[in-house]
Formats: structure tokens, sequence, C-alpha cells
């Protein structure tokens, strides 16, 4: 394992995933985030992003390399078992039960944390308090909601599994403008409360205003690891463009 | 005379309702349509046999020893077979189920031979209500549905494993990441509906003798029934079978009885026609 995994929240060596028999899409990532940071994940279409986080989440298997979450190596556990881990992942698309209300999507999100705990009443107050208009209909299918309001209780969701590390999977995808700010300011919050948050976006300049860190991905590779406040739009540039620094 | 067989039409839907109901929660949770449907539902009906005749258990214990027998019989079935075939799609899973009923079917045949069997009870004289003749097993048969379904509804739609089963059903990667294992709620699912069918072949051995085919009989109607309800919807699998149920038996009043199961073939048909979802089904087919 790579230093300084024991300290980090997520750690990730030599990383390599794919889809079938097919090549590799992640083409051996490493990565350090430390605790209650935001690392943004950017880069051009098709570079990897959702395919890194998914694999981290578990559902891609990894061809090579190690995952740890605060110091436990989770390579080999399947998605369940990594979230008592530590983990919580909110995909792109389909991240709420469709068939299921509100209520029960929030209660599905702390029964089967296989001996994790999850957040505690006045935490899980806190985190719904977050989300007011979901909480505001408990009964209605989550189907029903919009594209926004389904992004918010897959937030409240995840949030109530009490995770350590939580893997964001572009949750602006789709959003108006109005509901992209509040997402943001959502996510900003969560760093708020402790979680470390593993952020792909394509709307870079949001991804920035709250960023900590930018992992910049290119054909599955990792071309730049920085702090957001150190890199500048023409870098970003360069690097999507295939430049070099 | 119509309202007579409205009620024979109820009951036989009502027995439908189990195995329709085991059904659709496979169909529902491992996307497939189980055809050893009918087997277990033979298997079921032996099982309870050879504890009620040969080990002289009261009927209602043979058919609890049968229910446990059944849905272990089902899980060693998804571990030897459907578990380790899950990723190879739906025709797969449905060709390795037709394996499975032949298995089961010739368990059955090559234990007990074709002779009809029937088990060990007091035979009790039918009730008259309002003309309407219902005799015991009728009864026995509407009862043990009804808590049956309303077990299974509460299980649905109360309790954590409930809800876990219809998130897999729904989105299983995103169950996956809620900490849902998903062979746990497959192990569920096959443990429910192997009971919940034991327990229609304990009914059906109620209604009629059992032999090796009993299950195959019943094999149609339960199909027509989990399409019509919606597959994939429990509710929708009960009103299924209850129509499926009535729709046959008032069939009889212009078709000779020995061909009421194509009442069942032609509800299939009309619904694969005109309406895939079924009545209660839509975003469950669809998916």
């Amino acid at each position: 394992m790579m230093d300084g995994a024991a300290n980090s929240a997520l750690s990730v060596s030599g990383l390599r995933a794919g889809y079938g028999g097919g090549g590799d899409i992640i083409c051996g990532i490493d990565l350090d985030l430390a605790p209650e940071t935001i690392m943004a994940v950017i880069g051009p279409n098709g570079s990897g992003k959702s395919t890194f986080v998914k694999t981290i989440a578990g559902l891609l298997n990894t061809r090579a390399g190690e995952i740890s979450v605060t110091g436990k190596n989770i390579g080999n556990l399947s998605p369940a078992k990594r979230v008592a881990a530590g983990l919580a992942y909110v995909p792109q698309e389909a991240n709420i039960f469709r068939n299921l209300t509100i209520r029960e999507n929030l209660k599905l999100a702390t029964e089967f944390l296989r001996g994790r705990t999850g957040v505690g009443p006045a935490q899980e107050m806190q985190v719904l308090s977050m989300f007011p208009e979901i909480t505001r209909r408990p009964k209605t299918l989550a189907g029903n909601l919009s594209g926004g309001q389904r992004q918010m209780l897959a937030f409240a969701c995840a949030l109530l599994a009490n995770p350590e590390v939580l893997l964001l999977d572009e949750p602006t995808a789709g959003l108006s403008p109005k509901f992209v700010g509040e997402t943001m300011e959502a996510v900003a919050r969560v760093r708020e409360s402790g979680v470390t948050v593993l952020l792909v976006e394509q709307n870079v300049s949001a991804a920035l205003q709250i960023a900590d860190e930018v992992l910049v991905l290119v054909a599955g590779q990792k071309r730049l690891q920085a702090s957001a406040a150190e890199i500048s739009k023409a870098d970003l540039a360069a690097l999507f463009f295939g430049k070099a620094l | 005379m119509v309202a007579q067989l409205l009620l024979n039409g109820t009951i036989t839907g009502l027995l439908i309702a189990l195995p329709a109901l085991a059904l659709t929660i496979t169909f529902g949770v491992l996307k497939f349509p189980n055809f050893a449907i009918g087997s277990m539902l033979t298997f079921g009906a032996y099982s309870a046999w050879i504890f009620n005749r040969l080990l002289n258990a009261p009927l209602p214990v043979a058919a609890v020893l049968s229910a446990v027998t059944v849905a272990g019989v089902a899980m060693l079935c998804n571990f030897l077979v459907f578990s380790r075939l899950r990723d190879r799609g739906s025709i797969t899973l449905l060709v390795a189920s037709m394996g499975i009923a032949l298995i089961l079917e010739n368990i059955c045949r090559f234990a007990f031979g074709n002779a009809t069997r029937n088990f060990n009870i007091e035979i009790a004289r039918p009730i008259r209500w309002l003309g309407l003749r219902v005799n015991q097993e009728q009864l026995t048969i509407v009862i043990v549905v009804l808590v049956c379904v309303a077990v299974i509804q509460f299980l649905f739609y109360a309790s954590p494993i409930g809800r876990a089963m219809r998130a897999v059903a729904d989105n299983p990667a995103l169950a996956a990441v809620r900490g849902v294992e998903r062979n746990f709620i497959a192990n569920v699912a096959w443990a429910l509906a192997g009971a919940l069918v034991a327990l229609a072949g304990v009914l059906a051995g109620l209604d009629r003798a059992i032999d090796p085919l009993i299950g195959w009989n019943y094999q149609i109607p339960i199909f027509a029934a989990a399409i019509l309800g919606g597959l994939g919807s429990p509710i929708g699998a009960v009103v299924g079978a209850i129509v499926i149920g009535i729709t046959e038996e008032l069939s009889t009043l212009v078709l000779p009885t020995n061909y009421r199961q194509v009442v069942s073939f032609c509800v299939i048909l009309i619904l694969l026609l005109v309406r895939t979802q079924g009545l209660f089904g839509g975003k469950a087919l669809r998916k």
C-alpha cells in the first residue's frame, strides 16, 4: 500500500479497470485524499471519470491495484460490504429507487449498513433539514420527483449512512442552473459535516468553486493532481486538449 | 349456477394466486420467468404427502414442513444453478429452470410412480350458504391464501427485507451500493417462492388427487395470472389469478370443462398483443 494511505480518507494505488474483455478504461491511477476534503475529478468526455468512481464503489471489478478507505483495503469487497467500510456512492443516473416512496428510500439507506452505525437521531434531523423539499412529502413515490429533487434524495440517502467517503458522479448533470447552485452548496455542507467527497463533474467551474483538490483524468490516466486554488483555467484547457503542463 | 361458478372460480383463482405470487417475486428480483414453478408445486404436494401419510403428521404440520422443505430445495437450486448463471441473461436462466422442472418432476415420478395419491384427512360435509355449496377444502384454500397474501404484503411493504427486495427489483446496482447483498435477497426470494409454491401444492392436493402432473396442470394459469397482473407486481398477481380463475370457470358455460385452460392461453396471447405490462406492472415489465 502507498505511503500515507493510513492517514488518507481514500487511497487508490495503481488502479486498473475496464468493461468485459475490453481494454483498460482506467490505466493505473494513484491518489490519496485527505479527510474532510473535496476532490473534483474532471476531464474530457470518455476520460474514464465515471468508470473510476464505479470501480471504487465496487460496481466494476478491479483488474489491478488497491483501494482503501481510512486505511482499510476494500478492493476485494462486494459493493455492499464497501458500504460497511464507510463508502457511499451516488450514481449519475438511477440514483434513487423509483418504485419506493421517499420515506422508504430514506429508511433503506440505514437498514443494511452491515454493522456500521448510521447517523444518530440528531444528525439525521440535521441531514434531513438540508433537504426540506423532499422531507415534506414522505409518501411521494421517488420516481415522481424532479431531477433536482431526486439528486437531493440520493444525497440524503448517502449521508444517512454516515459515510467516511462520498463518491458523487456528476450530481449536476441535467439540472437547471438553480439546482446546480443548490447541489454544489449541499456538497460543500457535506464536507463541513466531516465527510470526504470525491466529486466527478463535467461542470468544471462549478466544481472548482467548492473543491479543495483537482484530479484531471485524460484517457483513463491521471494527468494532474493539484490544489484547486493553484490550478488555472488555462492549465485545465491545456490538459483537456492533451498538452502537458 | 353462475353464482356457484363465480365462487368456484374465485377459489380456483386464490389457489393459483400463491404460485403466481411466487413467480412474480422471483421475476421481480431475478428478472426471469421461473418455468419450474409447476414442478415445485408438485414437489410441495408430494413432500407434504410424505409428512402426512408416511410420517403421520397432521396436514397443517405437514404443510409447514413441506414449505420449509421446498424453500430449502429452491435455495439449493439457486446455489447450484441459478446463482452461477445470473450474469448469462434471462433466457439462459429460463432454460435452466426448464431443466430444474424436469428434474423435480421426474424425482417425484421415480419415487412415487404415476398412481394418484391423497392426503390423510377426514371427509367433511360441504356447507350450504345462500344456495351455494362450499366444501371444507375450499374454505381452507380461502383462509390459507388470504393469510399468506397478508403476510407477503406486510413483508413487502412494512419490513426491511421487503423494502430491500423491492429495491433490488427496482435497481440492483443501487441496492448493492446501499448495502443490500443481492445473493442474500435472491436466497430470500427463492425461499419465499418455494414456501408459497409448496403451500399451493398442499392446497392443490386438497382440491384434487396428487400425481406427477399436478403442478403442470396449473402451469399455464399461473403464468397467465402473473402476466395479467403484471410480472413483478405482487397485488397484480393475486388479482390476475382471481380473474383467471373466474374466467376459466365461467368458460365452462360455453366450453367443455377440459378446454378451460384454453382461456389462460387466450389471456396470455391477448396480453402479449395488446398490453404486455399487464394490469399493474407497467414499470416492472418495461425495465
